[in-house]
């Protein structure tokens, strides 16, 4: 080994690791003990490391961070989706049964059944948008999101509008509204601002919006809403005054 | 492991990892948090409970990627020639580096180096562990690091000698 060639051996050296047990890295190690030039060029890099890697050490983590994180559970942060049940303990999902079945008898006899109508579905997928939505798989891919997407049941086969096709996208999800998949896509608008189209069977309501979009403001945010084919479709974004017609 | 468990061990990490590459506390923030979602959504899938440090620390870079729509992967640069350009940094130019300053530094080398440069200083995984875990080949990730290092420490005498006057050649 030559002393360039230890020396492009030891940039790579980090001392008080498990580096030195690398033969090469060794042979070079007893190289730069013999060489006196190569001896002092390490050291300087030795020093050049401590002191970088130490620098890199110092990073203050805030101190709010794990309180966040620890805040949001895995079993908080999902939403819409049903739980897993069958992970939990069967007198549990028992006793939840029985709760929901006198409630559910309670409900259909003292109040009017909430209707499914499409509002009520556009105010969910809104709000969920809104204050925490997940993404299921993390993509720039369509193609991947609608594959996602089939093999989960939600329908995968939406239109995207010709402003939705310049759009960035980030990924998508499924989620489900009164039993039924609906499609979630995510778009950057490259503003830091998202863009949500959520998607679900127009069977799933009793008045789908019309074809022609239309426009509303629901839950601080724009959203947009029409139907095409068998599919409904909403699609919600930042509250700016006409910003989504360039989307539709 | 539970998921306290999980964030006691890694987040402090993670975070310094996420710092690393955004230099924004919230980004760093948002990133560390998007990779713990995951974690909780995904993570049942990882069979190999060894690899859960590895596992967190990939799915944070990839988050970092996506959200820097860096659709295009980097080149993959082999180490050859990258010893040429390390120059000599006299100890005293870096004794008194402080967390700030070092990122200040890493943010004006290649992007491409960037993450492999501070998982180098950071933890001490091997080099198969950062390739794996930033999804490129070994001789990719000796590359980068050799690269950012030469990159740091011409940074560093940049910053110690006026422009027109360094003397800090390759070496």
């Amino acid at each position: 080994m030559t002393s360039i060639e230890a020396r492009e051996i030891l940039v790579l050296y980090r001392p008080g690791t498990a580096d030195a047990a690398d033969p090469q890295m060794a042979e070079a190690l007893a190289l730069a003990r013999q060489d006196p030039e190569l001896g002092r060029w390490f050291e300087q890099h030795r020093a050049f490391q401590k002191a970088m890697r130490a620098g890199f050490r110092q990073i203050e983590v805030p101190a709010h961070l794990k309180a966040s994180l620890l805040i949001q559970k895995p079993a908080q942060r999902t939403f819409l989706t049903p739980q897993a049940w069958w992970r939990r303990p069967v007198w549990l999902t028992a006793a939840a049964a029985v709760v929901v079945l006198v409630l559910g008898l309670a409900g259909a006899w003292l109040k009017p059944r909430i209707p499914d109508r499409f509002a009520n579905y556009q105010s969910r997928v809104v709000g969920a948008a809104q204050l925490a939505y997940r993404m299921d798989v993390v993509t720039n891919d369509m193609q991947q999101v609608r594959q996602f997407l089939a093999s989960r049941g939600a329908p995968a086969d939406y239109n995207m509008t010709q402003g939705l096709e310049h759009l960035q996208l980030t990924g998508g999800g499924r989620l489900t509204w009164r039993s039924n998949p609906v499609t979630m896509v995510c778009f950057d608008r490259g503003d830091k601002q998202m863009l949500f189209l959520f998607v679900m069977r127009r069977s799933a309501v009793k008045d789908p919006p019309p074809k022609t979009p239309q426009l509303t403001k629901v839950r601080q945010m724009l959203a947009a809403r029409w139907t095409q084919g068998d599919n409904t479709y909403v699609l919600a974004g930042p509250e700016e005054a006409d910003f989504l017609k360039k989307y539709l | 492991m539970d998921f306290q468990s999980l964030v006691d061990l890694h987040y402090a990490a993670l975070y310094r990892f996420a710092m690393s590459m955004t230099r924004t506390e919230s980004d760093a923030c948002d990133l560390v948090q998007q990779t713990f979602l995951t974690w909780a959504t995904k993570g049942h899938q990882l069979q190999d409970t060894s690899k859960v440090k590895s596992w967190l620390f990939t799915t944070l870079h990839r988050c970092f990627l996506e959200s820097r729509r860096r659709l295009t992967r980097f080149p993959h640069l082999e180490i050859t020639e990258a010893e040429a350009e390390l120059p000599n940094v006299e100890p005293d130019l870096v004794s008194h580096l402080d967390a700030q300053e070092v990122l200040r530094l890493l943010s004006q080398v290649d992007e491409q180096f960037q993450a492999a440069v501070a998982l180098f200083y950071l933890e001490d995984y091997s080099y198969n562990e950062i390739a794996s875990i930033l999804e490129v080949p070994l001789g990719t990730v000796k590359s980068r690091i050799a690269r950012g290092l030469a990159q740091l420490k011409e940074l560093v005498l940049r910053k110690a000698v006026p422009p027109g006057k360094a003397t800090g050649g390759s070496t």
